[in-house]
C-alpha cells in the first residue's frame, strides 16, 4: 500500500483533523474570540447568541449582534448540534468533505479517476493553517467554503440543478458569493478541462449544453431556488427583518469588529456623511472584476472562478483567514501555472511576514496594549499585499501559461536574465 | 482570430516590448547590484546599531500626558514620617536579627499595616521547580479610596531582597520600612482616586510574581499560592521602593520587564522629574553615573588598553556613558528578563518602574524618598487613562534622554532587509548551474560574458525538511534543558557532543533518499531557506523586542550571509564547527547564564531560553549544514 | 375640481396685492411721521450718554473642557461668572456652562472649592453658584441652541438665553482649541464658521443689541475671525499659530489653577464696580505681550460704537433701567417687535412640530415593541413554540426535500 493512495490517506488526514479538533489544548486557546478567524457575521459565539435569542422567542435580528442567516437557525435548533465539542467534530467533517469537493474538481479538471496527486491536494484544503484555524474557531466560513466548493464540483460534473441549487444556499450564507455565479454557469456550459494553454473564445470550448437559453434557464433556475430558500428563511425567521441583517451588513458595515481584511479600519476612520458614498464605492469596486475575469477567462471558467476567489479573499467586507485559505488551497489544482507564477518567492515571503505581523500586531493592541489599531492595521495591508501578490501571480501565470516558453528556458537556451 | 494570436500580438505591440525591456534591463541592473546592495545594507545596519548612543540620534525627553503634572505638588512628607520610617526600620532590624521565618515577618507586617488601620493579609506561595521548592509569604494591604469608586489602583511595593546583586541576599530594610511609613502617611489624605495597595513582596522576583499573577487569576501549574482575601480595581501604575543601603546619593530609575517589555515612557520621565525637582534628588538611569559628576573617578570603567587622550576627549567620553546605558538596557531586554520587581507587572499592562536608592554614605534618606513617592503618587493619580501608547517604544540613553522608534528600528530591519536579499538571490541561483561547455573550448569558460547557463532542479522539499529536522532538534534540546534536573558539566558536554552530531541523520537520509541531480543545489537552497527566516524572524522580533532582535542580527547577519560550502571536505568541517559553536557554544560557554534562563522560564515565563533553542540555534544550525554539505 | 385647481392660484395673488395695498397705505399714512420719531428717540439717547441702548445684559459663560488637569478652565470660567455677578448681573441672566465638576473631584485636595490663584485667597465656587449646564450636557449643539433659542419646549426657563433686541451679550468661551475651532468635552469641535452663524441668527431674530465674545483658548483669535454679523465686539487671548498659556499652578490643589489672558482680565475687573466709566479700549489697551505671553485680538470692525466710548459695564455690568416710552414712540416700538414675533414664532414652531414628530415616532416604537412585547409572552404558551418548532423544521425539510429531490432527480 502506498501512503500517496488516497483511499487510505484521505481517512487517515481526516482522523488526525478529528483528533485535533477534540484536543483539548485547543480549547484552551480561545480561538472563538480571535478576531482574525472569525468576523462577526461568522463567528460562532454570535451564532450561539442568535440561537438563544430564537430558542427564547426573542428575535434574533431585532438586535445588532446576530448577522447570520436564517438557515443556521433553522439547522442548529434541529438537526445540527450546538454543543462545542460535537460542533468540533460537525465542523471538521465539514471541512473534510470540502476537501473531498475540492479533490473531485481535480479529477474532473484532469478526467482521471483518481491520481497521485488526490493526498497532496486533500492536505492542501485540511492542513492549511489558513482554514484549519478558522475551523478550529468554528467559523461559518467553513460552511461556505465547503458549499463553494461542492458547488463548484457538481457544476464541473455538469450538474445545473444541484450546483444552482448549492449557490443559492451559499448566497443566502454569504452575500458576495453570488459574484462567482456568472463563472459558475459559464462552468456549466463549457468543460472543467484545463484549456488555460490555449486560449480562445468561449464557443470553442462550450459543450452541447452551450446555449443562450440554457443560460436562461440556469438563471432562472437560480433564482427559483434562491426565492424558495428567501421563503423559507423569513418563515423561519418569522418576518422579513433577517434581509437587512444578513444581506444589507455585507453592504453596509454596521459592526466594525477589526478583522484581517481591509474595509473596517477605513470605515472606522471615515466621516459619517462620506460613508455611504465610500460603502458604495467598495461593494461596486467588487462587482467590477466579475465581468473583465470572466471574459479574460472566458476559456477556463474554473481558473475564472479560482480568481475571483481570490479577488473576495482580498476585498471581501467581513474577511476572515478562511477566505484567502481557499484561494491558496486552490492553487493546488492548477499545478499547470506553477512554472509560470512570477515571484512565488516574494509572494510566500510576504505570506510568511502577514502570518507573523497578524498575530504579533493583534496582540500588541489588544493584549499587551503597547501598539494601537494602527498597528494590527498595517498588518492587514501586509496580509492584503500578500493576497494581492498571490492573485496577481495566479492570473499572470494563467496567461503566460499561453505564450509558454518556459521549456526552452529549461534547455537553457535563454541565458541569465530571469524574471 | 483566437486569443492566443491576441495574445501575441499584444506582446509585439511596441509600447509593451520597451516597457518589458526596460523592466528586464532593472531587473538585470539589480541582479548586477545585488551582491553591492546587500552588502551595503548590512554594513548600514551594523553602523547604525553602533551609532545608537551618539547623543545627535537621541533627543530630549518629554512628558506626552497632560494630565501627570509631574512635580508640582507640595509635598508634606516631613521628619515627624521620617521618625516613623527609623522606627519601622528599627522592628525590621530586630526581625532580621532574630532570624524569625518569613511567615512570623508576614505576620507582624500585617499587624503593623492593621494597627494603621489598613485592611492587610497574608498571602502564601510554593513554587516547584524540578525538585527544588521556593516558599515564602507576601503581604499586602488595600487602601480604599476615600472619594471614589475604588475600581482602579496603584501598588506601591517593596521586595524583601533587593535587586542589588540582582536579589543574591541583600536586603531591601529601608524599601520596606519605607512602604509601613507611607502607608501611615498616604492614609491621612483624602484626595486618592485610586485604591492604594501596599505590597510587601517575599523574595527577590517569585514573590512579587506569585502575588501579582494570584490577583490577575494566572496562577501556572507549578505554582502554589493563597488566593488574596482582599481586592480591588484594575491596577494602572506600580512604583517598587528599593532602597539597599543605610542612605543614597542618586535615584536609579529600572525599566525593563519580563520579555522585552517597557513600562511607558511618561511613568519614567514623570519619576525623573520629580526625583530631581521634588526630591532634590540627582537621577540616574540605572546605576550607571555620569562622567561629569565624578571627574576623578573613572565611573565609565573604559577599557585600560585605550589611549590616554581617547579616554579624555569629552565626546567619547559621553559616547561610552550612552553606550554602556544602551548595553545594560539591551542586556536586559534581550534576555527578556526585568531589571527589578517592578518588570514583572508590565505582562499584565501595568507601568512600573523600580525606584532604586543608589547606596551611598550620603546625604538622602527617607526623607527625600518619602517624599519622591508621595508627588509621584499624586501624578499617578492624576491619571484619568492609559497613558498614550505610541510611548512604549524607546531607548533610554541617559535619564534625561531617548531615542524614538524610528531611530533605532531600522538598523535591524536592514540587516533583516539584506538578508531577505541574500535568501532571493539564493534561491534564484540554486536554480541554474553552469553549462560544461560541450566542445571542450576552455575559451568559451574563461571568458563571463559567454558562460552558458542551465536550469537545476531545486530541492524545495529537501531542504524544507532539513530545516524541520534542525528546529525539531532544537525543541528536543529544549526538552532535554528543562527535563534535567540538575545540569552539571558532564550533561552539558554529552549534550553538547550531540548537538555536534546532529547532521549526521541529515547526512545520511540525503545520500539515500535524494535523488543524484537534486543534490547540487541542495545548500543552496538550504541557505536560501534559512537567510529567508532568519530575516523574517529579525524584522518581526525587532518590533517586539528590539533588543533580541539586533542581537540576532548581529550575531546571525554576517555568518549566515557567508554561509557557503566549499569542495574541500577540511575547510567544510572546520566551518561547519564554527556554526555549531555559534548555535550551541552556550552550553560550554555560559552555563550560568543557560541557568539562570531555564530558571526564568519555568517559574516566570520568560521565551528568551525557548527562543534560543527552537529559533536561534537551529537557524545557526542551518547555516553549518548549509556549509557542511558537498556542493 | 379641475375649475377650483386653477381658480385657487388666482385667488392668492388677489389675496396678496391685497394685503400689500393695505400695508402699503398703512405706511404712507404715518410711516414717514413715525420713522423720524424713531430716529429723533435713538440720537437722542446716543447722543446724551453716548452708551449704548441696550436694556438688559447677559452672559454665556462656557467651560468646554473635562478632566482634572483641566481645572484653570473651570476656574476661568468661574472667574468670569464671579465679575459678571458681582458688577450685577443677576443668575436669572447668566448660562454657565462647565464640562466637568472639579469643585467635586476626588482629586480635589479641598472638596467643593474652586481656586483661581496660587495660595487660595478667594473660592469661586463656595457662595451661591447656579450651573445651567454641567457635564455632559455641555455640547456644541447646547451652546448654539442656548445662543440661538431654538429649544424644546420643555427646556426651564434658567437655561435659556432669554434675550431680545435690546440685550448685551457677554459671551466668554475658554477650553482648549486651535485654529478656527474650540474643543467641547474631547469629542467634538464647535468651529467658528458655528459660531459667525449663530451670530447671524441670532441678529436675523432679534436676539441682541450688542455681543462681546471672549476667547481663552490657543489660537483664539481665529475663533472670531469668520463672524459677519453688525454689532459684535470680540477679543480673544492669541493669535493663529499662538498657544494661550496658564498664568500659575497651586502647589496643594496640584495643577494650573488658572490661564493668563483671564487672569489679567479678572485683575482688571476687580478694579471696577457697577459705576465705573472705564470703557473697552481701557481693558484692550492693558494687553502686553509680556504678560499675557501670547498676543490678544481684538475685532472692532462690525462693532457700531467707538471703543473709548464703550463702557466695561454695558457688558459686564447689568443694567435694570426702565425704560419710559412716551406714546407715540410705543407705536414705533411696538412694529419691530411685531417682526421679530415673526421668526422667533416660526423657530417656535418648527421646534415643537419637530419635538412632537421625535415624541409621536418613539411612541410608536414604544407601542410596537410593546406590540411585540406582548406577542413574546403570548409565546410562552404552548403553541406558539410549537409553531417556532415547526417553522425551524419546515424550513430543513424545504431544504432537505429541495436538496433530496435536485440530487436524486438524475
Amino acid at each position: 500500500m502506498n501512503w500517496k493512495d488516497s483511499q487510505l490517506s484521505f481517512p487517515l488526514l481526516v482522523v488526525c483533523r478529528l483528533l485535533l479538533a477534540v484536543t483539548p489544548f485547543i480549547d484552551s486557546l480561545d480561538l472563538d474570540h480571535n478576531h482574525q478567524l472569525s468576523s462577526p457575521t461568522n463567528s460562532f459565539v454570535r451564532l450561539q447568541e442568535g440561537l438563544f435569542l430564537f430558542k427564547h422567542d426573542i428575535d434574533p435580528y431585532s438586535g445588532g449582534s446576530f448577522y447570520h442567516s436564517p438557515l443556521y437557525l433553522s439547522l442548529f435548533t434541529t438537526i445540527l448540534p450546538t454543543s462545542r465539542f460535537l460542533s468540533r467534530l460537525v465542523w471538521t467533517l465539514i471541512d473534510a468533505l470540502g476537501a473531498w469537493a475540492l479533490v473531485g474538481i481535480w479529477r474532473e479538471r484532469q478526467n482521471l479517476r483518481s491520481s497521485s496527486r488526490d493526498t497532496l491536494i486533500a492536505a492542501a484544503y485540511l492542513l492549511n493553517p489558513y482554514i484549519l484555524l478558522p475551523n478550529l474557531a468554528l467559523s461559518t466560513t467553513s460552511f461556505e467554503n465547503t458549499l463553494q466548493l461542492l458547488s463548484l464540483l457538481y457544476a464541473c460534473r455538469g450538474r445545473a440543478s444541484p450546483a444552482l441549487f448549492l449557490a443559492s444556499i451559499l448566497l443566502h450564507l454569504s452575500l458576495h458569493s453570488v459574484l462567482l455565479l456568472p463563472p459558475l454557469i459559464l462552468l456549466l456550459l463549457s468543460s472543467p478541462h484545463s484549456h488555460l494553454s490555449n486560449p480562445k473564445y468561449f464557443t470553442a470550448y462550450r459543450n452541447s449544453k452551450g446555449s443562450l437559453s440554457n443560460t436562461l434557464s440556469c438563471i432562472g433556475e437560480f433564482l427559483i431556488y434562491s426565492v424558495i430558500l428567501t421563503l423559507c428563511c423569513t418563515m423561519v425567521a418569522d418576518s422579513s427583518g433577517w434581509i437587512e441583517k444578513t444581506w444589507g451588513v455585507g453592504l453596509t458595515l454596521p459592526d466594525l469588529t477589526p478583522n484581517p481584511g481591509l474595509w473596517w479600519y477605513f470605515f472606522t476612520e471615515m466621516f459619517d456623511h462620506f460613508r455611504s458614498f465610500f460603502l458604495m464605492v467598495f461593494s461596486v469596486h467588487l462587482v467590477m472584476y466579475v465581468a473583465p475575469i470572466c471574459m479574460k477567462f472566458q476559456h477556463d471558467p474554473l481558473f475564472a472562478s479560482f480568481a475571483l476567489l481570490g479577488v473576495l479573499g482580498m476585498f471581501k467586507p467581513y474577511l476572515t483567514l478562511a477566505d484567502p485559505g481557499l484561494f491558496l488551497s486552490m492553487h493546488s489544482i492548477f499545478p499547470e501555472i506553477f512554472p509560470y507564477l512570477y515571484h512565488p518567492l516574494p509572494t510566500s515571503l510576504l505570506h510568511l511576514h502577514a502570518a507573523l505581523l497578524l498575530p504579533l500586531f493583534h496582540s500588541l493592541w489588544l493584549t499587551q496594549g503597547t501598539g494601537n489599531a494602527n498597528f494590527f492595521y498595517a498588518s492587514t495591508l501586509v496580509f492584503g499585499m500578500a493576497n494581492g501578490a498571490a492573485l496577481v501571480d495566479a492570473i499572470w501565470a494563467g496567461l503566460r501559461i499561453a505564450i509558454g516558453g518556459k521549456e526552452a528556458e529549461d534547455e537553457g537556451e535563454i541565458a541569465v536574465v530571469q524574471e | 482570430m483566437s486569443l492566443l494570436s491576441r495574445l501575441k500580438r499584444a506582446g509585439n505591440e511596441d509600447g509593451a516590448r520597451v516597457r518589458i525591456r526596460r523592466r528586464k534591463a532593472l531587473a538585470a541592473l539589480l541582479w548586477k547590484r545585488l551582491r553591492f546592495i546587500r552588502v551595503t545594507l548590512l554594513l548600514v545596519g551594523l553602523i547604525w546599531m553602533l551609532a545608537i548612543p551618539l547623543p545627535m540620534l537621541s533627543q530630549g525627553t518629554y512628558i506626552d500626558e497632560n494630565a501627570l503634572q509631574p512635580a508640582q505638588v507640595n509635598t508634606y512628607w516631613d521628619w515627624a514620617d521620617v521618625h516613623r520610617a527609623d522606627r519601622y526600620l528599627d522592628q525590621v532590624e530586630e526581625w532580621v536579627q532574630h532570624n524569625i521565618s518569613s511567615i512570623e515577618r508576614a505576620d507582624m507586617l500585617v499587624t503593623e499595616f492593621q494597627k494603621l488601620g489598613i485592611p492587610a493579609a497574608t498571602q502564601l506561595y510554593a513554587y516547584t521547580n524540578g525538585d527544588k521548592v521556593v516558599q515564602g509569604a507576601n503581604v499586602y494591604a488595600v487602601f480604599s479610596s476615600p472619594r471614589a469608586s475604588g475600581d482602579e489602583a496603584m501598588v506601591i511595593s517593596a521586595s524583601w531582597l533587593s535587586r542589588a546583586g540582582e536579589g543574591d541576599g541583600t536586603l531591601n530594610r529601608r524599601g520596606v520600612s519605607t512602604v509601613l511609613a507611607l502607608a501611615a502617611f498616604l492614609k491621612n489624605y483624602s484626595l486618592w482616586a485610586k485604591d492604594i495597595i501596599f505590597v510587601l513582596s517575599d523574595g527577590y522576583m517569585e514573590g512579587m510574581h506569585a502575588w501579582l499573577s494570584t490577583y490577575h487569576g494566572s496562577v501556572q501549574s507549578n505554582l502554589r499560592a493563597d488566593p488574596l482575601v482582599l481586592s480591588s480595581g484594575v491596577i494602572w501604575t506600580a512604583l517598587n521602593i528599593d532602597y539597599p543601603g543605610h542612605s543614597f546619593s542618586h535615584i536609579g530609575l529600572f525599566l525593563e520587564g519580563l520579555n522585552g517589555r517597557l513600562p511607558n515612557q511618561d511613568l519614567v520621565n514623570s519619576c525623573q522629574i520629580i526625583s530631581r525637582y521634588t526630591g532634590g534628588i540627582p537621577v540616574l538611569l540605572y546605576d550607571q553615573f555620569h562622567h561629569s559628576e565624578f571627574p576623578n573617578k573613572d565611573v565609565l570603567d573604559l577599557p585600560f588598553w585605550l589611549p590616554e587622550f581617547v579616554k579624555r576627549n569629552k565626546e567619547f567620553k559621553e559616547f561610552s556613558y550612552r553606550a554602556k546605558n544602551v548595553l545594560r538596557h539591551v542586556g536586559y531586554q534581550g534576555r527578556g528578563m526585568a531589571s527589578g520587581v517592578h518588570g514583572l507587572f508590565h505582562q499584565f499592562r501595568i507601568d512600573a518602574i523600580t525606584l532604586y536608592g543608589e547606596p551611598a554614605p550620603g546625604p538622602h534618606g527617607f526623607h527625600a524618598m518619602g517624599r519622591v513617592v508621595e508627588s509621584s503618587l499624586r501624578t499617578t493619580n492624576n491619571l484619568l487613562e492609559r497613558l498614550h501608547a505610541s510611548f512604549f517604544f524607546y531607548i533610554m540613553t541617559s535619564p534625561y534622554t531617548f531615542l524614538k522608534i524610528g531611530k533605532y528600528l531600522p538598523s535591524a530591519v536592514l540587516i533583516s532587509v539584506s538578508m531577505l536579499f541574500g535568501g532571493i538571490s539564493e534561491w534564484i541561483g540554486a536554480g541554474w548551474r553552469v553549462k560544461k561547455a560541450e566542445g571542450g573550448n576552455g575559451k568559451s569558460n574563461t571568458a563571463t560574458s559567454e558562460v552558458k547557463w542551465a536550469r537545476q532542479p531545486r530541492p524545495l522539499l529537501h531542504a524544507l525538511c532539513i530545516v524541520l529536522y534542525t528546529h525539531a532538534f532544537g525543541f528536543v534540546v529544549f526538552l532535554a534543558l528543562t527535563g534535567t534536573p540538575v545540569l552539571n558539566p558532564v550533561i552539558m558536554l554529552f549534550l553538547f557532543t550531540l548537538c555536534l552530531t546532529s547532521p549526521i541523520p541529515v547526512l545520511c537520509s540525503l545520500t539515500s533518499f535524494a535523488r543524484r541531480d537534486e543534490l547540487p543545489a541542495i545548500n543552496r537552497v538550504l541557505k536560501s531557506i534559512n537567510l529567508c527566516i532568519a530575516s523574517t524572524v529579525i524584522s518581526v522580533t525587532s518590533v517586539l523586542n528590539f533588543s533580541l532582535a539586533a542581537t540576532t542580527a548581529v550575531l546571525l547577519g554576517i555568518p549566515l550571509t557567508l554561509a557557503s560550502s566549499s569542495p574541500l571536505l577540511p575547510v567544510r568541517t572546520v566551518m561547519y564547527l564554527l556554526y555549531v559553536f555559534l548555535a550551541f557554544g552556550w552550553m560550554v560557554w555560559l552555563p550560568g547564564e543557560m541557568q539562570r534562563a531555564l530558571w526564568s522560564w519555568e517559574i516566570l515565563g520568560v521565551w528568551f531560553a525557548p527562543f534560543v533553542c527552537l529559533v536561534y540555534a537551529p537557524l545557526a544550525l542551518q547555516g553549518g549544514l548549509a556549509c557542511l554539505l558537498p556542493m | 375640481m379641475m375649475r377650483l385647481f386653477t381658480c385657487a392660484p388666482t385667488t392668492v395673488c388677489l389675496y396678496i396685492t391685497f394685503c400689500l395695498s393695505i400695508l402699503a397705505v398703512t405706511f404712507a399714512t404715518d410711516g414717514v411721521n413715525s420713522q423720524e420719531a424713531a430716529r429723533d428717540f435713538f440720537t437722542k439717547r446716543i447722543g446724551q450718554e453716548n452708551g449704548s441702548n441696550h436694556t438688559n445684559n447677559w452672559a454665556v459663560l462656557v467651560c468646554s473642557s473635562r478632566y482634572w488637569f483641566n481645572y484653570r478652565h473651570m476656574a476661568n470660567a468661574l472667574g468670569m461668572y464671579r465679575t459678571v455677578k458681582r458688577l450685577g448681573i443677576p443668575d436669572s441672566n447668566i448660562i454657565l456652562m462647565l464640562a466637568d465638576d472639579v469643585a467635586c473631584n476626588t482629586r480635589n485636595k479641598f472638596p467643593g472649592t474652586v481656586f483661581s490663584n496660587q495660595g487660595r485667597h478667594l473660592d469661586l465656587y463656595g457662595e451661591n453658584i447656579e450651573v445651567d449646564y454641567r457635564g455632559y450636557e455641555v455640547t456644541v449643539e447646547n451652546f448654539i441652541r442656548v445662543l440661538t433659542g431654538r429649544m424644546d419646549a420643555s427646556v426651564p426657563r434658567s437655561k435659556r438665553l432669554l434675550t431680545d433686541d435690546r440685550s448685551n451679550i457677554f459671551v466668554y468661551m475658554t477650553g482648549h482649541g486651535g485654529n478656527e475651532f474650540l474643543k467641547f468635552q474631547d469629542n467634538e469641535e464647535i468651529s467658528a464658521f458655528d459660531i459667525a452663524d449663530a451670530f447671524e441668527q441670532m441678529w436675523q431674530k432679534k436676539r441682541y443689541n450688542e455681543i462681546f465674545l471672549m476667547v481663552d483658548t490657543c489660537q483664539a483669535n481665529t475663533m472670531f475671525s469668520k463672524i459677519y454679523s453688525p454689532n459684535v465686539l470680540a477679543t480673544g487671548s492669541s493669535e493663529l499659530g499662538e498657544n494661550s498659556y496658564s498664568y500659575e499652578n497651586d502647589a496643594d490643589v496640584g495643577v494650573a489653577v488658572i490661564d493668563t489672558f483671564t487672569h489679567y482680565i479678572l485683575e482688571f475687573m476687580e478694579e471696577i464696580n457697577k459705576t465705573s466709566q472705564l470703557t473697552m479700549q481701557d481693558l484692550f489697551n492693558t494687553y502686553s505681550f509680556e504678560k499675557i505671553k501670547s498676543t490678544p485680538g481684538v475685532r472692532s470692525d462690525l462693532f457700531s460704537r467707538p471703543l473709548d466710548r464703550t463702557l466695561i459695564t454695558d457688558f459686564f455690568g447689568g443694567v435694570a433701567r426702565a425704560e419710559l416710552v412716551d406714546e407715540n414712540a410705543s407705536v414705533e416700538d411696538s412694529s419691530p417687535t411685531i417682526n421679530v414675533d415673526e421668526p422667533s414664532s416660526a423657530s417656535a414652531e418648527d421646534v415643537p412640530s419637530d419635538h412632537t414628530f421625535a415624541r409621536s415616532h418613539s411612541a410608536n416604537n414604544i407601542t410596537h415593541a410593546d406590540l411585540r412585547h406582548s406577542a413574546m409572552a403570548g409565546k410562552e404558551s404552548s403553541w406558539p413554540g410549537l409553531l417556532k418548532q415547526f417553522r425551524a423544521w419546515g424550513s430543513v425539510a424545504v431544504v432537505g426535500g429541495v436538496t433530496g429531490w435536485i440530487f436524486m432527480s438524475r
